[in-house]
């Protein structure tokens, strides 16, 4: 279903991931400025947002949206990176409003700015922290292919190189 | 009133907040974070028009102790425990999100009796999560008696799960790959005891609570909510299954061995606040059934998978989603492990945070007294929802 509805979206990475080892359906890497059209169609088609979190990984923030079906199941993770140094994103708060909290939380956790929210106050912390506790030292994040379900590719943009090709079909969690 | 305007300094960040954009003839008021109808450190600023509520904001955090980071900081054998601070609600739900999201990365199976164990001992959780949400309810709506019932049924429920799980409450029973220990013929004769006795209990608190003609009018017709507002929010348990969307994780996952046993996903289609009373009470008489069944197909075998993990156990690299139907909707453990000594990250998906999140669009223009009705039905638990 997923590989239909996203046919008109340029992603740069589509992957089918085995649910029974993953818990996603679909991985779908996106350009930040295609997540709110990606959002949109996903909308149309009756998905539930699940959760928005963030991964403070070596190449920047990967913003992590979850959502799901209740009609027909099957979990899609929407992936969008921000930069470190960067770190925005567009709220999706009018598609989804129960983005507005999640948002909020990672903003409070990783300081990720979620332009276009419409209540950018601390959720869960105090409004004076200034620290954001979910952040990583540089020296211990990881590298996103070494710890992501990306599953087997099957639409990828030419210049996408977050994820190294895949040898041998895989179908979930990338192996050790 | 414009507070910066007169020189006053009442109020906090999160009042001046709200306060922005508010009408000149408004009354804002502060709803908690102590209150006896907010069921835990639940604050929720609203401003009303004489009796209406014109809009509300839920302002949380109050009982925020940053589970997620503890995550980072422990050994995920370490973190099971959290789970039952999490939500004591329904503890063993949150138990199960958890092993069964690293049991769902190692690829680990977990044999049959410990399933079995796991379904009873998480059932008869979720009917004292239920209980405690009737009474609390109830008590909220003004009824004084019914949380006496609902106390002594739940009493004897968790004497029974200490038998099984080691904890009244906070249980932390479920372990990757099994479960803590095998129950015992004590458990077994109490449960047994237990079916029979709860079953005549629940008419008459059809009859005199949920037939009362004072609830009825309390709730019907409260709050009703359609398939877009949960759908945006991304709301889900019996939330949803009171307008009449049948989803349950249980079934749509096939989790575990739920399909065993003859049980029917408790449905409503009003949508209404009673909507949402009715399918918890159907969820208790559903939960009983499987719990009888499973008692009685009850398979011989161990409960723990053989080569199970030690305690120092770390997980291996890789992402996993798990998703359990907890006694409040969806409970989801999102886990990202860089092969570590503790895992690199863990994400706790809070139903109760979602339900909560549609409170301000749903509580428009309502009465305070139906704004109250309709956050009592939906179910909270602020520990889950702050983590």
């Amino acid at each position: 279903m997923i590989e239909t509805l996203f046919e008109p979206l340029p992603v740069l990475c589509l992957g089918k991931c085995d649910p029974a080892r993953t818990g996603l359906a679909w991985s779908v890497f996106l350009e930040a400025g295609h997540l709110r059209q990606a959002t949109e169609i996903l909308y149309r088609a009756r998905y539930c947002l699940e959760d928005i979190t963030a991964i403070d990984a070596e190449e920047g923030y990967l913003g992590v949206y979850h959502f799901d079906h209740m009609d027909q199941p099957g979990r899609v993770a929407l992936r969008v990176l921000a930069a470190h140094d960067a770190a925005r994103l567009p709220s999706i708060a009018d598609i989804f409003q129960g983005a507005e909290w999640h948002e909020r939380e990672t903003t409070d956790f990783y300081g990720i700015v979620f332009d276009g929210n419409p209540n950018p106050v601390p959720l869960l912390l105090m409004p004076e922290m200034t620290v954001h506790p979910l952040q990583k030292e540089p020296g211990a994040r990881a590298k996103l292919a070494d710890v992501l379900a990306v599953g087997e590719i099957v639409r990828r943009e030419p210049g996408f190189d977050l994820i190294p090709p895949q040898a041998a079909a895989g179908s979930g969690s990338t192996e050790a | 009133m414009r507070y910066e305007e007169m020189g006053l300094t009442e109020g906090d960040f999160y009042s001046r907040n709200f306060e922005k954009g508010a009408r000149d003839d408004t009354l804002i008021l502060n709803l908690g974070p102590q209150h006896p109808a907010t069921h835990g450190v639940l604050r929720i600023i609203v401003e009303m028009d004489g009796e209406y509520v014109i809009r509300a904001e839920p302002v949380i955090g109050y009982l925020h102790r940053m589970h997620e980071k503890m995550a980072e900081g422990r050994q995920i054998y370490q973190y099971i425990p959290n789970m039952g601070r999490v939500d004591y609600g329904h503890a063993l739900g949150w138990n199960w999100a958890l092993v069964g999201a690293v049991e769902r990365l190692a690829g680990f199976e977990v044999p049959e009796r410990a399933e079995y164990i796991r379904v009873i001992t998480t059932e008869l959780n979720r009917i004292t999560s239920h209980l405690l949400w009737w009474g609390a309810f109830t008590l909220d709506l003004g009824a004084i008696t019914p949380i006496m019932y609902a106390f002594d049924d739940r009493e004897q429920l968790l004497d029974i799960l200490q038998i099984a799980t080691g904890s009244r409450l906070t249980h932390s029973s479920l372990r990757i790959g099994g479960v803590c220990a095998d129950i015992n013929d004590r458990f077994i004769e109490a449960c047994k005891a237990f079916i029979p006795h709860f079953r005549a209990r629940l008419p008459m608190y059809r009859d005199l609570v949920t037939g009362n003609i004072i609830l009825r009018k309390r709730l019907e017709g409260v709050g009703v909510f359609d398939a877009d507002l949960l759908r945006r929010y991304g709301a889900s348990g019996p939330v949803v299954r009171g307008s009449g969307i049948a989803y349950d994780i249980r079934k749509a996952e096939k989790l575990s061995v739920y399909d065993r046993f003859d049980w029917s996903v408790a449905v409503r289609s009003e949508g209404d606040s009673m909507a949402r009373y009715l399918v918890r009470m159907d969820e208790m008489e559903q939960s009983l059934n499987i719990v009888e069944q499973a008692l009685d197909s009850l398979p011989a075998g161990k409960v723990m998978m053989p080569k199970a993990p030690k305690v120092t156990w770390a997980v291996p690299k890789g992402e996993s989603y798990f998703a359990f139907e907890g006694a409040r909707g969806k409970v989801g453990i999102h886990l990202v492990s860089d092969g570590g000594k503790n895992p690199y990250k863990i994400k706790l998906r809070s139903p109760c945070f979602s339900n909560l999140s549609l409170f301000a669009e749903a509580a428009q223009g309502t009465l305070l007294a139906d704004a109250l009705a309709i956050l009592g039905s939906l179910d909270l638990v602020i520990p889950e929802i702050d983590r």
